[in-house]
């Protein structure tokens, strides 16, 4: 009956102290294609398709991993963020944040259709890169918003 | 659904922050109740009915919209 997959409250805060800042350096990195040396590591990998070489399975890259860490910090986080339980986390704050997750994904799927059909090539990697977050970043906008309304909502009855 | 939450509450005489307390929700949740935006969970509606100590179909009732 109380199972429901949510992180207590506290992870919350958590969860934005990480996701502000990673997703500001992530974002400027990715613009200006910031790829510091130190960074630069042989590491290992599933599948391998070099641009001018051989399509194999398992091996060694040599690979950047500061989009790696800054990826994984990103997509930790705002699921913090996310799926933390409110402070009164209780049933009708649960259908908001149901409503809000199916509302989260038609979004996301909307405009990646229309990406998918409209936006090409190189391009389309960009619109992958951010789809990547966007799903999780359209239901911690919505959910928010909505418990905001609501708490402005009740101060003013009774 | 109709309710009477607030006629009940006000026959307790307590406020929706008590109520809130209470049955353990939130206080948003009773007012969003009050105000016909929610319909509660049978536990919550059977935890209303214990707190006013009356019958749970005394608080409820239903409308015609209910059944389309």
């Amino acid at each position: 009956m109380k199972l429901n997959y949510l992180f207590p409250n506290k992870y919350k805060k958590i969860g934005w102290l990480i996701f502000i800042p990673s997703a500001i350096i992530g974002l400027t990195t990715l613009i200006f294609e910031f790829e510091p040396n130190s960074l630069d590591f042989n590491i290992p990998a599933i599948f391998i398709d070099e641009l001018f070489g051989d399509k194999h399975f398992i091996g060694i890259v040599n690979n950047n991993i500061l989009n790696e860490i800054l990826g994984v910090l990103i997509i930790l986080s705002s699921l913090l963020v996310a799926f933390s339980k409110e402070e009164s986390e209780d049933e009708y704050i649960s259908k908001i944040r149901l409503e809000s997750l199916v509302w989260a994904v038609y979004l996301n799927y909307a405009i990646l259709l229309i990406s998918f059909l409209f936006i090409f090539d190189m391009s389309f990697l960009w619109v992958m890169i951010f789809n990547m977050f966007t799903i999780l970043l359209f239901f911690i906008i919505r959910f928010n918003w909505q418990i905001s309304k609501l708490k402005k909502s009740a101060r003013y009855e009774e | 659904m109709k309710n009477s939450i607030k006629v009940e509450r006000a026959k307790k005489n307590i406020t929706q922050a008590d109520l809130a307390i209470l049955a353990k929700v939130s206080r948003q949740t009773i007012n969003a109740m009050e105000l016909g935006k929610y319909v509660p969970s049978t536990v919550l509606s059977l935890r209303l009915a214990q707190i006013f100590e009356v019958e749970i179909s005394e608080i409820f009732t239903l409308e015609d919209s209910d059944w389309v």
